[in-house]
């Protein structure tokens, strides 16, 4: 199944702002910037990890539809 | 001879939409916890101002870092989060046509709202803030935001291109005021200048009193585009579908739309009577708010008629009952707000807890009704449940939370207009008659008063979140007919524009 335009859009926008949070943190002059830095790039990875299993979620049930429509086209063959 | 022969096409079924909900539905959580959140933060420091000890001596529970906990709470995590959700599930069925840009893009807007709220209300915590009313966040979280907000922006106007719908719904022009507006507000009263880039402080670019200005243009206009229209989006909605009715008169909505975004945004320098701001702005403030009054109450008689013919359901629909009663408080508040405005009243109640009053009047009245109402009718539809759990239930939040209400503002007016004339009384020989303290000792009933309101309002909000949890769990609410995607919606099918 293809990755939909959406979400590689977005999934590249998350992933520059968890860089930019990484980058924000390891040089923070200040407890605020540091967590937020990090703070970031750690919504960044979960929102990435959400993406892929959104994807392989998406892609199982497609899989699970077509193999029912199969086994329904071989019960009617029967 | 039958229908379809009388009606061509009125029996051509149209192909049902995939709607995202999944999005409004994360929404409407959210803002159910952040609602309970918001109104536990405001007790306590209602509580703190009853009995000072409550700080504890630390930092992180000090008022002065709590409070913007409490107002962000409630206006960006709550009103926010409803405003999201229901803009979305608005501006999905009226239009016919599923959110532009994906799943994706939606959860970004949902996911990246929350984070900012959480690194938000942690920052106010630590002691970062900006100093200026609904606009504490620091430069990183309001570029943050604006991020979030463009997306945000580009769901609802790509979607609004994309209807199937010739005509958009006057609720689409309030919401779509709303993400305008605040973005523009945003942007322009947040500009500033970091200490560095990898420091959270910063500076505003605007100084002395262009600053106060710039930020009383924003703060009230976010009162205007964020706690009104937006919430008028959801009036113009839900009423005519809770009542069945349509809209009492959609020409009286759409001058209602134009007088008053075209009117709020002129009525910010009233926040600055008596200032070093020039005296002609702060008579056009005035001026401005005063005629506010007009549109405003335009817009609450249009809520109010939109129940002609349909008055008996109050009786037996608390939600919609919540409903009504925030359009009350909308015409009540809207009364008050121009009253306060004129300058010789705000020489009474400036500073003064009547404000505070005032604020909430509109903010648990209006705002937070309003909200209950929406939540109530879109709960069993999104998760396709056969009704509410419990109509007794939600009555009984409505009283309780109405009563809760009226201790508040009561306690407020009585509050503030006390503190008021002990500021200005004077002896006979010349000297303040009142030290500033026992100001501050003769508002102790009042302030336990104000604590109590807020417990009521709490307990019913937490009587909400059981009712609306059971509605989702119950077996007796269990339905095999799928009503969510239109298949079969209980009330007010044919109005609201769909």
């Amino acid at each position: 199944m293809d990755i939909e335009v959406g979400d590689l859009v977005v999934g590249l926008l998350v992933a520059v702002l968890g860089l930019i949070g990484l980058v924000l943190a390891s040089g923070a002059l200040d407890d605020e910037m540091y967590l937020f830095g990090l703070s970031l790039a750690g919504f960044a990875a979960l929102f990435e990890l959400g993406l892929i299993r959104r994807h392989f979620d998406r892609r199982e049930a497609v899989r699970v539809h077509a193999a029912a429509e199969r086994a329904g086209e071989a019960g009617a063959h029967v | 001879m039958s229908d379809a022969a009388l009606h061509p096409g009125a029996m051509a079924v149209r192909a049902p939409v995939d709607y995202n909900m999944a999005v409004v539905r994360k929404f409407t959580i959210a803002a159910m916890f952040w609602g309970v959140v918001a109104f536990l933060v405001g007790v306590y420091l209602a509580a703190e101002l009853s009995w000072p000890a409550l700080n504890l001596g630390y930092s992180f529970t000090n008022f002065g870092r709590l409070r913007p906990v409490h107002t962000s709470a409630a206006i960006f995590a709550f009103g926010g989060s409803a405003l999201f959700g229901t803009s979305f599930y608005v501006v999905q069925r009226t239009c016919r046509a599923r959110l532009w840009g994906g799943e994706a893009l939606a959860d970004f807007v949902f996911w990246g709202y929350q984070f900012f709220i959480v690194m938000a209300a942690l920052s106010y915590v630590m002691g970062f803030s900006q100093s200026q009313e609904y606009a504490e966040p620091e430069w990183h979280l309001d570029v943050f935001l604006t991020l979030v907000w463009v997306a945000y922006a580009a769901i609802f106007l790509g979607t609004l291109l994309k209807r199937e719908e010739s005509h958009i719904y006057v609720a689409n022009w309030f919401y779509l005021a709303f993400i305008l507006t605040i973005a523009v507000l945003h942007i322009v009263n947040n500009m500033a200048v970091p200490v560095s880039i990898y420091m959270a402080k910063s500076y505003s670019v605007y100084s002395g009193v262009q600053n106060a200005l710039i930020q009383w243009w924003y703060g009230h206009n976010a009162v205007g585009f964020f706690l009104t229209a937006g919430f008028l989006g959801m009036m113009y909605y839900f009423i005519p579908k809770q009542a069945n009715r349509p809209v009492y008169s959609y020409r009286l909505s759409v001058v209602h739309f134009w007088a008053l975004s075209f009117t709020y945004i002129w009525a910010g320098p009233h926040h600055l009577h008596y200032t070093s701001l020039p005296d002609w702005t702060q008579t056009l403030g005035m001026v401005f708010s005063v005629i506010l009054w007009m549109p405003s109450w335009g817009g609450m008689i249009n809520g109010l008629m939109t129940l002609s013919g349909a008055w008996d359901k109050l009786r037996t629909d608390p939600a919609l009952r919540f409903s009504v009663t925030a359009v009350g408080f909308y015409g009540m508040s809207t009364f008050e707000g121009p009253m306060m405005s004129i300058r010789d009243v705000n020489a009474l109640s400036h500073y003064t807890d009547w404000t505070i009053g005032h604020v909430h009047s509109g903010a648990l009245g209006w705002v937070a009704f309003i909200s209950f109402g929406a939540i109530y009718y879109m709960v069993p539809l999104l998760w396709n449940r056969s009704g509410l759990y419990s109509t007794k239930l939600v009555a009984w939040h409505y009283w309780i939370a109405t009563l809760g209400i009226v201790f508040y503002i009561t306690a407020m007016w009585v509050a503030g207009i006390m503190q008021g004339l002990m500021w200005r009384a004077y002896d006979q020989f010349g000297f303040l008659q009142y030290s500033f303290v026992e100001s501050v000792s003769a508002m102790h009933p009042y302030y336990v008063i104000r604590m109590l309101g807020g417990v009521m309002f709490l307990t019913g909000a937490l009587i909400m979140v059981f009712n609306l949890v059971m509605t989702v769990r119950s077996p007796s609410t269990d339905t095999k007919a799928a009503r969510d995607d239109g298949a079969a919606l209980p009330a007010g099918l044919a109005v609201a524009g769909e």
